[in-house]
């Protein structure tokens, strides 16, 4: 299935196609656009506003993703946590793996020359951050 | 970047929640419901949430690239967000200042408070878009206040002699 999002991808969106990837449709293809006008048709867009699968209320769109999907995994719940506290930036959970992330990420955006480039370097973050926490939680 | 915003008065919660998310993220009002932040990709995104979330509260917004018609204008701007952060600034280098005099005298444990600082201080990095001057000053007070209580051994009751209330 083809999924699309905005260009310039940060912890929010890479975390999202990294759990789609994983989770949710193993054979995913992504695609991003500048200005939503460009959205390539009958693509799933996400992190995107007014898309079912975007920030809704005060939730990320990772978290949105969580819900919507049902996925009750509480490794995925603390992702959640790290992803949403990085992205909305109000300390909601107070999870210090956010700063880090959030600087990680942010770094690989202006060192890799595009976002094909930087998924699958936050992909290998968020396995990482899987396997840790998953060790920690279960 | 400009986000121009009437929101409904009632209920208060909306619209408290998008001034909190505006001061969070270090914006300057140049009038009622017109915020500027410096543009780039991450204040961005943050603005279009917002633009949204204000007409999710049944308000409209619009959001504008724009810059001031003159390098006065300008300068003055840059000048106004520099001097916005400096109260935090201040704010911190006195409390850093005071848990290293703490330390130095074997005051028990500072780093609890000192820890609570610093993240204070990389919260107003992250909004202090022009690099506010003071902001050298506050890393290097926090600096020796980490050193001071490394020195002491900072640890819970170690030395404490005297050195509560």
């Amino acid at each position: 299935m083809l999924w699309a999002t905005r260009r310039s991808c940060h912890v929010d969106r890479t975390a999202c196609i990294w759990l789609i990837k994983r989770f949710l449709d193993p054979e995913a293809t992504f695609s991003f656009f500048g200005d939503p006008a460009e959205a390539p048709e009958g693509a799933e867009l996400f992190d995107v506003v007014g898309a079912r699968l975007s920030h809704r209320g005060e939730d990320c769109s990772f978290e949105t993703f969580l819900k919507e999907y049902g996925l009750g995994d509480p490794v995925l719940d603390e992702i959640a946590e790290i992803v949403h506290d990085a992205d909305l930036m109000d300390d909601r959970y107070g999870r210090p793996e956010s700063d880090g992330l959030d600087a990680v990420i942010r770094g690989m955006q202006l060192a890799l020359p595009d976002d094909d480039a930087l998924i699958l370097h936050t992909d290998a973050i968020f396995d990482g951050l899987y396997a840790y926490l998953q060790r920690e939680t279960l | 970047m400009l986000l121009v915003y009437r929101i409904p008065r009632e209920p208060s919660r909306h619209r408290v929640a998008v001034w909190r998310k505006l001061r969070d993220l270090g914006a300057l009002y140049l009038q009622d419901g017109v915020a500027a932040l410096p543009e780039d990709a991450v204040t961005r995104e943050q603005l279009e949430w917002l633009q949204l979330r204000v007409r999710e509260a049944g308000g409209e917004a619009t959001l504008w690239e724009g810059r001031p018609g003159t390098v006065a204008e300008e300068d003055e701007l840059v000048g106004a967000f520099r001097s916005s952060r400096e109260e935090a600034y201040r704010s911190i280098i006195t409390g850093a200042e005071r848990l290293r005099r703490k330390a130095q005298m074997g005051g028990g444990n500072v780093l609890e408070e000192l820890g609570k600082l610093e993240r204070g201080f990389r919260v107003e990095r992250r909004r202090d878009y022009f690099r506010s001057p003071l902001r050298g000053e506050a890393s290097e007070a926090l600096k020796a206040a980490r050193e001071a209580a490394r020195a002491g051994g900072g640890s819970a009751g170690a030395l404490d002699n005297g050195g509560g209330p």
